[in-house]
């Protein structure tokens, strides 16, 4: 390529060439996406499987999703967001590792996951044999399927948190602190809502993730209506018995994804109207 | 910065061992069958025709043998086996998954194969006998069919339409007449997990996870003897699992298709079945 004395703003072949390509990519990515969704919705109405969306196979199992998860999320949140901060904050021997470790789980297959929770936790695990004399037994609980949802889903808070809150200006709480403001004070009113479309969108993407959790669950928590049948291990089951079914029950959890994902957009963009 | 690096290498042996321990414990963790569907390709050098098989999980070693043979007697042939609960196949077939051979662990999932149009004539192949595997150390305590009512008991079956959990219902229907009216009901509320097929449910049991399960005799493989118990289930109470197979409508290779049912009902193939535990029926 030479290069030309041309005036920049003038039209060239190179001009549009670019954005033009960037523009049929970012069709092409979402046509790709969208097709696939589009088919499931199709058949739905085509083949007239809503009726099995009412199913209690599907119920039971969109509850239990909606459970589990909750919980799964309220101990992320609760536990991740101090760890993100001391990750973020604090300089401390062993840092590295910890940073590892938390990332781990976001590579490892949920499968390989699924087996490592079993040979902890399980019946004959590590820990599960000593927890078994006390009488707890965590295999084929719904304990277990928040289980595999944490190891698999909380890195994805805990990460984006750190980032949160190692974006925020520390002047600001300095400040803050100067004025009299408590350490808890200064870490609700300020921390927490700057960094607060952070956790947001880590809270989302984890949600998203212990969601559609299947491998670990399958293989550490097993599969049982109403107790560790989550949404994906329904669809896997009735895919074999109801195809319909399977295809309305992957509709029913879009949707469910959808209102959560609307959900959490709004809040953010509340957040960041209120702050700037 | 001596101190960091210090730090580094305990990570990297951490994330080493955990790699390791990963690795390690997988392949202690069962037969490479355990979970859903797996499928086995083997080839010879020419590569003149596929043949592709869909077979109950309970016919993975022994269809993973003849398949070898096929390829030693049509040089050029390559078989793709591939095993699953034989509802879970069935759906396959239904959504146009394309293979030539279909063989079930029920006569119910070929029949509705051949209602559909989807199979030809079907033939009994082989027959199999449905027994209870309960872990080597036996926690719950279980020496018999009626032993499954024990409360706290951790039972697992295949999901509703796997063949064995078919089986297994119509076990304990027998049963209600012999041990009372609400025993399959009982033996019902124990379950713990339904699982895709009757060898994931074997793998729960040889790995003590679960306290019991119905499985094939056939099921209880080299791999997992040394860590599970047979408990035969009563005779006047038990039913025979009857496996037919067949070739598919659609199937790309008909002649290929042909000569692996006739190997399969062959002297040879019988023998090899028989082997595996199979009760012959040539």
């Amino acid at each position: 390529m030479k290069p030309k004395p041309e005036l920049p703003g003038r039209t060239s072949r190179g001009d549009w060439l670019a954005p033009g390509l960037a523009v049929a990519a970012l069709a092409l990515l979402a046509g790709f996406i969208s097709l696939p969704l589009l088919s499931l919705v199709i058949w739905t109405v085509s083949e007239g499987s809503w009726r099995a969306m009412a199913s209690p196979v599907a119920l039971d199992a969109l509850l239990l999703s909606a459970r589990t998860t909750a919980v799964t999320m309220t101990i992320i949140l609760v536990v991740g967001t101090p760890a993100a901060l001391v990750l973020a904050r604090a300089e401390f021997p062993g840092k590295r590792l910890v940073n590892t470790l938390v990332d781990i789980p976001a590579v490892l297959p949920p499968s390989a996951a699924g087996i490592a929770l079993l040979l902890a936790f399980g019946r004959m695990g590590l820990l599960g044999e000593y927890l078994r004399v006390f009488g707890i037994e965590l295999s084929f609980t719904t304990a277990a399927v928040v289980i595999a949802e944490l190891f698999v889903a909380s890195h994805f808070y805990v990460r984006q948190a750190t980032v949160g809150f190692e974006r925020i200006d520390r002047d600001v709480e300095a400040a803050a602190m100067v004025d009299g403001a408590s350490r808890f004070k200064v870490f609700s009113k300020i921390t927490i809502p700057l960094a607060f479309p952070a956790l947001v969108a880590g809270a989302v993407t984890s949600w998203a993730r212990a969601l559609g959790e299947f491998g670990g669950t399958i293989i550490f928590a097993g599969s049982f209506r109403g107790v560790t049948q989550t949404m994906p291990l329904a669809i896997y089951g009735t895919l074999e018995s109801d195809f319909d079914a399977a295809v309305a029950l992957s509709v029913l959890v879009l949707g469910f994804s959808f209102v959560i994902i609307l959900t959490a957009r709004f809040f953010t963009r509340r957040i960041e109207e209120r702050a700037g | 910065m001596e101190v960091a690096r210090g730090k580094l290498s305990v990570t990297s042996l951490l994330f080493l061992l955990l790699i390791g321990s990963t690795f390690g414990l997988t392949g202690c963790g069962g037969d490479s069958e355990s979970g859903g569907t797996s499928q086995t390709t083997s080839e010879t050098q020419e590569n003149s025709g596929t043949l592709t098989v869909l077979a109950a999980s309970s016919l993975t070693d022994a269809f993973g043998e003849l398949a070898t043979t096929f390829q030693e007697q049509n040089p050029g042939t390559k078989v793709i086996t591939s095993f699953g609960g034989s509802s879970e196949l069935l759906t396959q077939i239904e959504q146009g998954a394309p293979a030539d051979v279909f063989a079930s662990a029920d006569e119910d999932k070929m029949d509705t194969a051949v209602q559909d149009d989807l199979a030809n004539e079907p033939q009994t192949f082989v027959r199999n006998r449905p027994v209870i595997i309960v872990p080597k150390d036996n926690l719950a305590g279980i020496h018999g069919l009626q032993d499954l009512t024990k409360s706290g008991t951790k039972l697992v079956l295949a999901q509703d339409g796997v063949p064995i959990a078919e089986y297994a219902k119509k076990i304990l229907a027998n049963a209600n007449s012999e041990y009372g009216g609400d025993f399959e009901q009982q033996v019902m509320n124990n379950i713990v997990s339904r699982e895709a097929n009757v060898r994931t449910s074997a793998n729960r049991v040889s790995l003590g996870e679960a306290d019991a399960t119905f499985v094939y005799i056939t099921d209880v493989t080299p791999d997992i003897e040394d860590q599970v118990e047979v408990i035969e289930i009563p005779e006047d109470l038990n039913v025979t699992a009857t496996y037919p197979i067949a070739a598919l409508k659609e199937a790309s290779n008909p002649e290929l298709a042909q000569k692996w049912i006739d190997l399969i009902l062959s002297d040879e193939g019988q023998r090899l079945l028989e082997e595996y535990g199979f009760e012959r029926v040539s």
